[in-house]
């Protein structure tokens, strides 16, 4: 009886006094290590500024298709993707202004907003989802990193980045598992586990090649964990950072401009 | 003959007493057959909605396709088991579903797109005449949609305005064009209100790059008193290897609310009647008690305890009987009112609903022969009940006592 006393004195303790390490000091160091490496990944393709052009490949069960397209961004904020081919979707462009999706349907002239009920629906068909495309280089800023591994792995260094949504974050993921080479901290692969922690889609990157004078993954590919026979690529033909870009450049009337 | 007389002379006796317990009865039973022919005309308003305007009897689906509604999940031969199904009697019409977002000025929203095969669709369903505003569908205008009420609310739309629908096509591109509002439709249920976009069959098929097949296959009855059980068995033997079930079985939740409602009737009434019973008991209770020196020497003059009973229990059936009849008059003829003029909620039940089945606007009562019947039923039940006692103690009074007791 009395054990159980001082069990539970100690337990409230411990509620109320918490001893020790306060989330804000924990492992000091290593948590603005996983933050610093994570907003190098981030900034990977983006810089301050970013002009790029891509092809991606979809496959699905029930179809293939190949894209080409055109983007543009700034800061963290700012995106602008144009579609080139193929003919029957060319013109049509996205903006990601803050949180928010806009697209320009040159089919119909017409620009809509898309609501967060939209956000987990598919961007042009791919496996991307245009939550992805809000998202985008923001993991810094809604996840919490930790760094869950360091060493040899397949013959190379690498450090693996637990990421924990924090908790006021509005995201979708239950946690993201990242991969990074130690050296040069290149992406090599992501898992992004569901809200009951299994793993939903697997990012993998590749073909390591000179892309804006430096050596970056040119190939980003997802794939769906429940399908894993279909895949969405992405691969950069060219890219430009730090461009000079006005503001006004990512503007609904923009959208429209071909 | 002697005893319902004697009875009729009693109950006239003490006339203020026997108005107030009649008129009471009478009221109970009133308000009962008001309340069952509106909570009826609720209910088939509510499985009219259901059934008629959106589900019909049976539908047909591709077997895993309502687990996971999806655009490549089709009825592969649909025309074919359509006509299987009108050579057997049944009306049947196909349908087609998509998802996206339909949007207009700076707002947009999310949608289910439904493909209608005008044809066959009024054979199967009303919805075509259930219009709130503008009309229904029309294959010489492909561009004409008619959407939801709530989804027009959301989207600021009227008829006239024109709406953008952004989707993914069936080959993964993107599916998007612009359309008129035709018509928006009055209320059905949740689904439809808030998501429901309706446009032509040959319009979907283009705009969805979907050039063959279809989602569902609405099945009707040709006569709604044949046996749904029977007539869901009859109609999967023609669609082989789909899923093919009845809106029970599609809507579990309304057809046990529906199945309840009787059930809730009964209960309604035997709360609401027991109050009545009380009444009756000691109305009788007070008769029999003033009366037992006259009831004593009626003993000791031969009448025996069971003519005794039964005398009280002719003394309550005058009254019950004349409670009945003013509850069925002035039920049935109010009810009969409510059944042409609704009651109108739209001011403070807008858009209510139960199991995701659209409450009408306007509620009105709906007469049956069990709505009357029920409550002047349970009236008689329950009043002799409630007398049991009194014509007892009638029965079992002994003449001598009775005959001094002051």
């Amino acid at each position: 009886m009395s054990r159980i006393l001082i069990t539970a004195a100690l337990l409230i303790i411990t509620l109320i006094f918490p001893i020790g390490r306060s989330p804000g000091e924990t492992d000091d160091a290593s948590v603005k290590k996983a933050r610093e490496i994570l907003r190098q990944v981030d900034d990977m393709w983006r810089g301050t500024s970013s002009h790029s052009i891509l092809t991606m490949q979809v496959r699905t069960a029930h179809y293939t298709r190949d894209m080409r397209m055109e983007g543009w961004s700034k800061g963290k904020d700012e995106t602008l993707v144009r579609i080139l081919s193929p003919l029957k979707e060319k013109g049509t462009a996205t903006l990601k202004s803050g949180s928010d999706i806009y697209s320009y349907l040159p089919k119909t002239d017409r620009t809509i907003k898309l609501t967060s009920g939209m956000m987990m629906g598919s961007w042009m068909g791919s496996h991307f989802t245009n939550d992805d495309l809000v998202r985008e280089s923001r993991m810094e800023e809604d996840y919490e990193p930790s760094i869950s591994y360091e060493g040899k792995r397949d013959g190379q260094d690498v450090i693996e980045f637990t990421l924990i949504p924090k908790p006021d974050a509005a995201v979708v993921w239950g946690k993201i598992v990242a991969t990074v080479l130690a050296d040069g901290y290149m992406p090599v692969k992501y898992y992004y586990y569901d809200e009951d922690m299994k793993i939903s889609r697997t990012m993998t990157f590749g073909r390591f090649e000179m892309l804006a004078g430096k050596i970056r993954p040119k190939v980003m590919r997802v794939v769906p964990s429940d399908k894993p026979e279909e895949y969405t690529e992405l691969v950069y033909e060219e890219l430009e950072l730090n461009i000079s870009l006005k503001d006004e450049f990512f503007s609904i009337s923009n959208l429209k401009r071909i | 003959m002697k005893i319902l007389s004697i009875a009729s002379r009693n109950v006239f006796r003490n006339w203020r007493r026997t108005m107030v317990t009649t008129v009471a009865m009478g009221f109970a039973g009133f308000i009962m057959i008001l309340f069952a022919s509106l909570m009826q005309g609720l209910l088939q308003a509510s499985e009219r909605n259901a059934v008629s305007m959106d589900l019909g009897d049976i539908q047909i689906h591709s077997s895993d396709y309502r687990e996971d509604p999806d655009l490549y999940k089709v009825i592969e031969n649909p025309d074919r088991i359509v006509n299987d199904l009108k050579k057997s009697g049944f009306h049947a019409a196909k349908r087609l579903y998509g998802f996206g977002l339909a949007a207009s000025g700076s707002t947009s929203s999310g949608v289910q797109l439904r493909g209608i095969d005008l044809s066959t669709e009024s054979d199967v369903t009303e919805i075509n005449r259930h219009i709130l505003k503008g009309s229904w569908l029309d294959e010489g205008d492909p561009k004409g949609v008619v959407i939801g009420r709530k989804l027009a609310r959301t989207l600021g739309v009227s008829t006239g305005d024109e709406l953008v629908f952004v989707g993914q096509a069936a080959d993964g591109s993107m599916a998007n064009d612009i359309y008129t509002v035709k018509g928006i439709l009055k209320s059905v249920g949740e689904e439809v209100d808030r998501t429901g976009l309706y446009m032509v069959e040959k319009s979907f098929r283009e705009l969805m790059i979907l050039p063959e097949g279809a989602h569902e296959i609405a099945v009707m009855r040709p006569d709604r008193t044949m046996d749904l059980d029977a007539s869901t068995e009859r109609a999967a033997g023609l669609a082989p290897g789909y899923e093919t079930l009845n809106w029970r079985e599609l809507k579990p939740v309304i057809a046990r609310i529906l199945d309840l409602a009787d059930s809730q009737m009964i209960i309604m009434v035997i709360i609401t009647y027991t109050a009545v019973a009380m009444l009756v008991l000691n109305a009788m209770l007070m008769t029999v008690f003033e009366r037992i020196r006259e009831l004593g020497i009626m003993k000791a003059m031969g009448v025996t305890p069971w003519q005794l009973m039964l005398l009280v229990y002719a003394e309550t059936f005058i009254q019950v009987a004349a409670a009945g009849l003013l509850a069925v008059l002035s039920g049935v003829s109010l009810s009969h009112y409510f059944e042409h003029n609704g009651i109108d909620l739209s001011s403070f039940a807008e858009g209510a609903s139960f199991g995701g089945v659209a409450i009408d606007p306007i509620w009105r009562a709906y007469l049956t022969p069990g709505s009357v019947a029920v409550p002047v039923i349970f009236l008689f039940i329950i009043s002799f009940l409630a007398v049991l006692y009194p014509a007892v103690k009638a029965a079992l009074i002994q003449p001598v006592k009775a005959i001094h007791h002051r």
